[in-house]
């Protein structure tokens, strides 16, 4: 579970200081599908790398399953990064001179997993994305569909507990991103994850338990959510 | 194994960038290796021209003092001959008696240039702390010239005069000395049992020229000395041309016209290590103040002519021109590599992301570039290889010009005494050596490390790059 009490990021700008995200707290319980919409720039991209620890806050805190994340070294979070979070991004980021078992392998080596086991864990992996006849080709030879359900496949090869996406589909045909986000559906529901979907689409954003909206570094969750799930302004 | 595919795949990626690094690291590297052969061809030149001189083995030489100037005009030494012409024609002169030496050959076998040292202090030496080995020998110069007849008259020319060095070697003590360092091309080399004998060994050039063999006779003083051996010393060196026992050296040798029986002029000595050098030649110095002690490093010192010229180029001017290539590599290489991670800044932002800690990130960094480093030091290598061939084989001879004592000297008179010239040996002897260059184990030691360090340096400001890499900032940047 995800709780963050009063989180502020500052950038400076120049002279300005903008606040990307300001005064949120928020609590993201196991197994929930959350998603973020917002216009371009007002902090939705900012709250996932908070969440995911690839940046730090400038005030408040963000625990994650208790243990306070705000406090951890860069080798702490490195590792539980490594163990627990999976990120896909909207322009997929594989490594274009790995191919996709390669690209899917990456993320299992840093927890030091033996060769043997990281082939049977790729091979799986791209199994459950439907892409095992694919593993030898780099993404480069692959359409952007195929490079998302690797990236999907690299999140999870590892077994995550949260899977964070910033714009999964924001590069996708229309007939590919239900694609996407019916394989991304599936297996939330199969494996239990915490799921925090940043999206413009709200065809896809509906499709989560909850729904909150950043603006201006300000979120609010809509009305209409899931039963249990906190509405109204998050962010004091 | 991962890291391994990783590296593969990224250099191949940046191919045409990773040759241009490696070429230029192999540049630098190459210029080292050749300026390192070229100072190591000059070194062996310069140790030929000393080790022809004093031998294989030698690290100390005394030798004797110059003999005293005489003035311009003055009364030569007493004992010594002196050869003048007048108005009454040529005259030979030896303690103030003279004689008309027409139709005469006058032959003096003197000397060449140093004073006698007591060969008692050869086993003086021989005991001082440090010394392995001590051997004395003469330095001998057999000057002859042959008067006509009807010499003397007005307008007529010089006799020119003929010499040859001959060198007294102590037969007891074969591996040191001038005869230590030769090859006997044919018969054999002067043994102990030929401590006394009329017995000679001729240098090879000098036997050619006098169509000498195995056998002949060559004529010393009057003295008739058979050759028992040829023997063919160092190319570029300048060698005596007669080798006979130091004994009978000293029994028909003369110093300013006193014979040198029990006198040597020359000693070499065999230090118990190269680090005992310097404090031999202090003790040498000590027990014979008036002669001249010389070392190896001393006697380089003297050495003028292209070779030093050359040597001094290639260590200081090629030094330098090495580093600045060298560093212009190095540089080169930082940036390159620095603007390839640059353009990487996405994939490793993704890592991180991907829990990958910075130092596995770079890691996989240091790694390519130690690739493409050890890369430009093969070809670096190879590059000097074929630098020193085309020094070898278009670098003109060079020479060395090596101080040597005056010899002895002949004085001429002219008509009323008003002028004077001398005959005799230069000061200093010109000795040509060919230039070579050769690659040593050390230069390509040196540049397998310098590749080493090329590779690391690049791949260090690259990696500094990558430890300050934000992830957020990484995975915003456009690919």
């Amino acid at each position: 579970m995800y709780q963050l009490t009063d989180v502020t990021k500052l950038y400076a700008k120049g002279r300005r200081t903008v606040p990307a995200v300001r005064d949120l707290s928020l609590v993201i319980r196991d197994g929930e599908w959350l998603a973020i919409q917002g216009r371009t720039g007002h902090g939705k991209s900012t709250l996932l790398n908070l969440l995911g620890m690839l940046d730090r806050p400038t005030s408040g805190t963000i625990q994650l399953d208790g243990k306070d994340l705000t406090r951890l070294t860069g080798a702490q979070a490195s590792r539980l990064r490594a163990k627990s979070i999976g990120f896909i991004f909207q322009t997929f980021n594989l490594v274009p001179t790995l191919s996709a078992a390669e690209n899917v392998e990456a993320a299992l080596i840093p927890l030091g997993v033996p060769a043997a086991e990281r082939r049977r864990r790729v091979d799986a992996a791209l199994e459950s994305v439907a892409l095992a006849d694919r593993a030898r080709h780099l993404p480069g030879e692959m359409s952007g569909g195929q490079q998302q359900r690797v990236a999907v496949a690299r999140a999870l090869v590892k077994e995550p507990t949260v899977l964070l996406a910033d714009e999964p589909t924001g590069n996708l045909d229309e007939d590919t991103r239900d694609e996407i986000i019916n394989l991304l559906e599936k297996l939330w529901r199969e494996r239990g994850l915490t799921l925090v979907l940043v999206t413009h689409d709200t065809a896809i954003a509906r499709r989560a338990q909850r729904v909150g909206v950043m603006s201006k570094g300000l979120l609010t969750i809509q009305a209409g959510a899931q039963p249990g799930a906190v509405t109204g302004p998050v962010s004091s | 194994m991962f890291f391994f595919t990783y590296l593969r795949r990224e250099l191949r990626r940046r191919m045409r960038q990773a040759v241009l690094i490696a070429l230029g690291l192999a540049v630098g590297i190459g210029l080292v290796v050749t300026v390192t052969a070229a100072s190591a061809g000059v070194k062996q030149a310069q140790s030929d021209v000393l080790r022809s001189l004093y031998g294989v083995g030698t690290d100390v030489t005394v030798t004797g003092a110059a003999p005293k100037p005489e003035r311009p005009g003055g009364a030569p030494p007493p004992g010594a001959q002196t050869f003048q012409i007048g108005p009454g024609g040529a005259q030979v002169c030896q303690n103030g008696k003279c004689h008309n030496p027409a139709g005469q050959t006058i032959d003096n076998l003197e000397s060449a240039g140093y004073r006698p040292i007591s060969q008692a202090k050869v086993a003086e030496v021989a005991r001082l702390g440090g010394v392995r080995a001590a051997v004395g020998g003469l330095v001998l110069n057999d000057t002859s010239i042959t008067i006509p007849k009807h010499f003397g008259q007005a307008g007529g020319p010089l006799p020119t005069p003929n010499s040859f060095t001959v060198d007294g070697v102590d037969t007891s003590h074969s591996g040191l000395g001038p005869l230590s360092t030769g090859t006997i091309t044919s018969g054999r080399a002067l043994r102990g049992s030929d401590a006394t004998a009329s017995v000679a060994v001729v240098d090879s050039g000098y036997a050619a020229s006098h169509k000498l063999k195995v056998g002949s006779m060559v004529h010393i003083v009057g003295h008739s000395f058979k050759v028992v051996g040829i023997v063919a010393q160092a190319q570029g060196s300048s060698p005596p041309d007669v080798y006979i026992p130091l004994a009978r050296a000293q029994a028909i040798g003369t110093a300013a016209g006193k014979s040198l029986k029990h006198d040597v002029n020359t000693i070499y000595v065999t230090a118990t290590s190269a680090a005992a050098i310097p404090a031999v030649q202090a003790e040498i110095k000590r027990l014979l103040p008036g002669d001249t002690v010389t070392t190896a490093a001393s006697l380089a010192s003297q050495v003028t002519g292209s070779l030093s010229s050359t040597a001094k180029l290639a260590n200081d001017l090629g030094r330098w021109l090495s580093v600045l290539a060298l560093i212009a590599a190095f540089a080169v290489a930082s940036l390159l590599t620095m603007a390839a991670v640059s353009r990487r800044v996405r994939d490793f932002g993704t890592l991180k992301a991907l829990g990958w800690r910075s130092r596995r990130i770079i890691a996989q960094v240091l790694g390519e570039s130690l690739v493409i480093g050890l890369a430009g030091g093969a070809a670096g290598i190879a590059l000097g290889f074929a630098g020193a061939r085309i020094i070898a084989a278009i670098a003109p001879k060079l020479w060395a010009i090596i101080p040597s004592s005056a010899g002895p000297h002949l004085a001429a008179l002219g008509n009323g005494g008003a002028a004077a010239r001398s005959f005799g040996p230069a000061a200093s002897q010109t000795v040509a050596v060919p230039m070579s260059a050769s690659v040593t184990a050390a230069a390509i030691v040196a540049a397998v490390l310098l590749a080493i360090a090329g590779g690391l340096i690049a791949g260090g400001f690259g990696s500094w790059r990558i430890a300050r890499l934000r992830p957020a900032d990484a995975l915003t940047r456009v690919a």
